[in-house]
């Protein structure tokens, strides 16, 4: 095993142990402080899965994260449809998989890569917002749809029941652990490898016999499903749905949530999901429009600061210290 | 035969305005290979510099002459402070920029006050055209445009600068080889194109909703024109405004605008899918 697999696996399990534990110590409402910012590090993870992975940035995300949410809603809310919670996450991953299976096909087998590809999906984004807030009758408009159900179902003989705060933390945080632990194993397996070639040069891989559209393609359509995923668990939580879950302004925290947690890594855009959105809601109890002026500014500090996110401080401390041993 | 002549003049009011915004991104985007997310912005800051001037008692047009100026300030800064450092870097210009442009628009916000600012056109009333009647102010802003237009053709094509900037988009090093100042041609190139979204800014403001947050939707829009007319030539950007321009006037009077924006979405996408290289230039990539 890899010195830096073994260096993540021991992270992870740090997160995991951490993440059993924190129930003994918290209270019931910042169990559910940290169960929201999961879900969100969760929809970090699936950005980053795909970001991280092709190099190439979705400046929509949020869209996939509120068809997601939407999706569930609308299902859970409709009393013919039994079995709700279950359908509805079914729903919500498989419509925001459609979505980007459309808009990816046309994009990825059109050739179009890089900016561009940033420039369609953040425009994707715009529009998604704008018909959540104009297709009222449906979406409910600027208000958005209220009193959602907690995810209640039963599966092989188990009954779950997530009304309460501490199972429906186990669930979300074992859902994100699995989820985050299979997109790493993707990622270091042969698939992630020839993502990396892509990455590298396309040219060059599909020379080698890689269907580099379609690898893409089908990265893309899994990131958007668990960015699905992640919006139907939210407004499960949460109990409503509005617009700004499939706006540009989450779009873009989510953006920031990966690069300041690293990109590729997986588990940092996680715990950058939860340290930020801490952040904000400190800052936002002063005054909340300062909370975009400071996200600004953090985009452009990342930029030129600290391009490899805030894990990479210790990756340059230590190679500085290094690089001091050497000189003496 | 009036509605048919009134729904061309909307048309051709947006499209004039897609040109205007999109010019700069040609520039930016398609010339420089820089993805500038506060592009938008330059229309914001355009539009807030006629809401400032009328608000202190200049007239519409003094606001209209420092729209321009405002938006090459800040364009100048922009390229200055972040763009310059980040040529070889698309991804962190991406970013950067997305931050300046949060960061320009609560600016705007903490200076100005939530909500829309009023901006009064210089000319109420309509004018008579021999099929239909249509107000002046849009009649005024499709031939401000046009001249606008005109007159970037004839720098790009008949000065000596325009020969420099043609130049640098056509062989960069070959530019620097024959002793041509890339960065500097850059920097002007840049800074006019913000002024040229300045410009598009002041003059929707009287028809816009004036907001800190109005530029994503020109933003959104500009860059469909720069990606469906291709890049590189001016034809290329009168195809993708009046593709984008026209889909969207002809749409929103059938159905609900942001319906009407998806459907022209979707169609880029298909452009783009079908002609990679945009409409003007081309089938083959």
């Amino acid at each position: 095993m890899i010195a830096r697999d073994r260096n993540w696996l021991l992270i992870f399990a740090t997160c995991v142990a951490l993440a059993i534990i924190y129930p003994f110590f918290a209270g019931g409402y910042q169990l559910t402080v940290i169960r929201d910012a999961l879900i969100f590090g969760l929809f970090a993870a699936s950005l980053d899965f795909f970001w991280g992975r092709t190099g190439i940035l979705c400046f929509g995300h949020a869209a996939f994260f509120g068809i997601g949410g939407y999706i569930m809603a609308l299902v859970t809310l409709n009393d013919a449809i039994p079995f709700g919670s279950l359908l509805g996450i079914m729903g919500a991953v498989a419509g925001a998989a459609f979505v980007a299976a459309i808009i990816g096909y046309f994009l990825f087998f059109g050739g179009i890569r890089g900016s561009y590809f940033t420039i369609v999906t953040l425009a994707m984004g715009v529009i998604c917002q704008q018909a959540a807030v104009s297709w009222s009758s449906v979406t409910g408009g600027d208000s958005g749809l209220i009193g959602i159900p907690p995810i209640e179902f039963d599966l092989g003989g188990l009954h779950v029941d997530l009304s309460q705060d501490l199972p429906s933390y186990i669930f979300v945080s074992a859902i994100v652990a699995m989820t985050v632990l299979a997109l790493w194993l993707i990622s270091r397996g042969r698939w992630g490898t020839v993502l990396t070639a892509i990455q590298d040069n396309e040219i060059r891989a599909a020379a080698l016999g890689h269907n580099a559209p379609l690898r893409l393609l089908v990265t893309f359509v899994l990131s958007a499903a668990i960015a699905g995923l992640a919006g139907a668990l939210y407004v499960c939580m949460a109990g409503l749905v509005a617009p700004d879950l499939s706006g540009l302004l989450l779009s873009t925290e989510v953006i920031v949530w990966v690069a300041v947690g690293g990109r590729g890594t997986l588990l940092g855009p996680v715990l950058g999901a939860i340290f930020i959105q801490r952040a904000q809601q400190t800052i936002s109890s002063f005054n909340p429009s300062l909370w975009p002026l400071l996200l600004g500014c953090v985009f452009v500090i990342i930029v030129f600061v600290l391009p490899d996110g805030i894990l990479s401080i210790y990756a340059r401390l230590k190679g500085l210290f290094k690089g001091r041993r050497r000189a003496q | 035969m009036d509605f048919l002549i009134t729904t061309l003049l909307n048309a051709l009011t947006l499209i004039s305005i897609l040109m205007l915004v999109g010019l700069g991104l040609a520039i930016s985007f398609g010339l420089m290979n820089v993805t500038n997310l506060a592009h938008g912005e330059f229309v914001t800051v355009g539009a807030f510099a006629v809401y400032f001037v009328q608000s202190i008692g200049g007239s519409f047009w003094l606001g209209l002459a420092a729209a321009p100026i405002a938006g090459a300030v800040v364009g100048c800064i922009l390229e200055f402070a972040i763009i310059r450092h980040l040529y070889s870097r698309p991804v962190s210009t991406v970013l950067a920029t997305w931050g300046v442009s949060l960061i320009l628009q609560q600016g705007l916000e903490l200076t100005f006050g939530l909500g829309a600012k009023p901006v009064t056109p210089p000319i109420e009333g309509t004018l008579d055209l021999v099929f239909t009647v249509y107000p002046a102010y849009r009649l005024i802003l499709i031939g401000i445009a046009m001249l606008t237009l005109l007159g970037v053709i004839l720098l790009i094509s008949r000065t000596p600068f325009g020969l420099d900037i043609r130049t640098v988009i056509q062989n960069r090093e070959m530019a620097e080889g024959v002793g041509i100042n890339t960065r500097r041609t850059y920097a002007i190139a840049f800074t006019f194109g913000a002024a040229i979204a300045g410009l598009a800014g002041g003059l929707v403001a009287p028809l816009a909703i004036v907001l800190p947050q109005m530029g994503v939707n020109y933003l959104a829009n500009a860059f469909f024109v720069v990606i469906v007319g291709g890049v590189g030539s001016i034809g290329g950007l009168v195809a993708g405004s009046v593709f984008v321009g026209g889909l969207t006037s002809i749409l929103n009077y059938q159905i609900s605008p942001s319906l009407a924006q998806a459907i022209v979405l979707l169609a880029a996408i298909v452009a783009v899918r079908l002609r990679p290289n945009g409409l003007f230039n081309g089938a083959s990539r």
